[in-house]
């Protein structure tokens, strides 16, 4: 059994900051989910703010190399999806209200 | 999963020069404006001269830059070729500056500034179309990629044919010619590269996201359409058909403001930052170019033509061309030396990266210039314009000094 929580990814990702808007990644709700299975392999899925993203693979990059600084990581998987698309409303209040969106 | 362009993205080292040197061309375009007068023809060499320099050296120069950097971004693979861009660079810079020289003071040098510039713009619009080969993707911005270069081709052909017919080697109608070659450049290539990259990087930047494409998808056809009935009427003299290009043409481009009008409404990111304020002037002059051409058009006055000429280029194509400047550079400086210490050590947001009391001064000499100057155009009035011109130049030092600042960050 793992003991590696859904909270803890979501923490280690936390530190990846997108660079053109200055949030990281989990406050802009482009986190989606993160599977963990018994082996402690870990499986993030997760979409970005503009699919003609410059950054695409440099992002899931950093968001890999967030989730293998967990102690006792297994393997790191990330998977980028469009479908839900991201919108503000999906990001933290205080995104929005920084951004304008509110 | 979608791959996109970290991979395949052209070092700075590249594509810098052609942003360094574009703003210079800039530069040099504005000290030139002071010595116009607003009343002027189009077969003057002089103004032919000034608008080679701002086009070519400027327009052209950066547009030709970020294509490096966007064209691997939109289609989804690697340049055919990157390493040519080391080989546009010098013939499109001394080609321009051979060209300007020509049309001022010597102008049996324009074939050979011409033929220049000829050379770089093939092996671009060659490169670009063998990138565009590898690519399976088939999105507007994928097309218009497509069709602007082809137009660039009969631009750059209809370009050098004018060069030879003014040095008396070719026997052509230069007038319809030289209408031809600005539809084609201007219209084809320019416009239509600035409606396919638009609907990457407005809603990039804005965060505005679910709307639909309509608009800008039936403007594309109605541009490309319009560009297509001007150049072959010009080409045939037939001024009918040209007027039902101009027509076509201006539904296109206001097609493509009601898209941007759905994007603007859909805006998630409030900030008024130099890229915002640019965006509204752009369109704001883009608008007044319309205006200024339909009224020009209908009641005959050539100098709201000049004046919405004016609007367009020095307005809107360059509005959208410096804003977009400060977006891009700090993004290119960023990647080459911040990205690798992500994780590492505390990295700049892209937003720090660019001094933002240079670009606010830029703007607004930059803005007042251009409606200043455009109201000289369009009264006659010599004191207007040139108090224009010395806003702009004002604000062309701004951007150039901008420029050195945001490509020396974190050196």
């Amino acid at each position: 059994m793992c003991d590696i929580t859904k909270e803890a990814v979501f923490d280690a990702i936390s530190t990846v900051i997108d660079p053109e808007v200055g949030f990281n990644l989990v406050e802009m709700g482009l986190i989606y989910d993160a599977i963990i299975d018994d082996d402690c392999n870990v499986h993030v899925v997760m979409t970005l703010s503009t699919q003609g993203c410059p950054l695409h693979q440099m992002i899931t990059q950093w968001v890999k190399e967030a989730v293998e600084r967990i102690e006792g990581v297994g393997e790191v998987e990330v998977e980028v999806v469009w479908e839900p698309a991201w919108n503000i409303s999906m990001a933290d209040e205080n995104v929005k209200k920084t951004l304008g969106g509110l | 999963m979608k791959a996109v362009s970290s991979d395949f993205a052209p070092p700075l080292k590249l594509i810098a020069p052609f942003f360094k040197y574009g703003v210079i061309f800039y530069l040099f375009s504005m000290i030139a404006l002071l010595f116009f007068s607003p009343e002027f023809s189009y077969a003057q060499m002089d103004i032919a001269g000034w608008v080679h320099l701002f086009l070519l050296g400027f327009v052209m120069m950066v547009i030709f830059g970020a294509m490096a950097q966007l064209i691997p971004v939109v289609l989804e693979v690697g340049h055919a070729v990157v390493d040519v861009y080391y080989i546009i660079l010098p013939l499109l810079g001394v080609g321009v500056s051979a060209m300007v020289y020509g049309f001022w003071m010597m102008p049996s040098l324009l074939p050979y500034g011409g033929l220049l510039v000829l050379v770089g713009m093939i092996v671009f619009a060659a490169e670009s179309l063998a990138t565009l080969k590898k690519s399976t993707l088939r999105t507007l911005t994928v097309k218009t990629v497509a069709w602007s270069n082809g137009y660039l081709l009969l631009g750059i052909l209809t370009g050098f044919a004018i060069a030879l017919g003014l040095a008396g080697e070719l026997s052509v109608d230069v007038e319809m010619m030289l209408k031809a070659h600005v539809y084609a450049v201007l219209g084809g290539y320019v416009i239509l590269t600035i409606i396919g990259f638009s609907l990457i990087l407005i809603p990039m930047f804005s965060l505005a996201h679910g709307f639909e494409e309509d608009y800008i998808n039936r403007a594309f056809k109605w541009v490309i359409s319009g560009v297509a009935i001007v150049f072959f009427g010009a080409l045939f003299g037939i001024g009918a058909m040209m007027w039902l290009g101009y027509l076509t043409t201006l539904i296109g481009v206001i097609l493509y403001m009601i898209q941007i009008y759905i994007i603007a409404k859909l805006t998630v990111r409030k900030e008024w930052d130099i890229w915002a304020k640019s965006m509204v002037f752009a369109f704001g002059t883009l608008a007044a170019a319309i205006v200024l051409g339909c009224v020009g058009f209908l009641t005959g006055k050539e100098s709201f033509i000049h004046a919405a000429v004016w609007f367009l280029i020095v307005g809107f194509i360059s509005s959208m061309i410096t804003g977009h400047l400060y977006k891009i550079v700090p993004f290119l400086v960023w990647f080459e030396r911040f990205a690798p210490l992500v994780g590492k050590e505390k990295v700049p947001m892209l937003h720090e990266m660019y001094p933002k009391e240079a670009a606010s001064m830029m703007f607004w000499f930059t803005a007042t210039g251009v409606v200043l100057g455009g109201f000289g155009l369009m009264g006659e009035s010599d004191i207007l314009f040139k108090a224009g011109a010395s806003f702009l130049l004002a604000g062309a030092g701004f951007l150039y000094s901008s420029m050195n600042k945001m490509l020396s960050y974190g050196k």
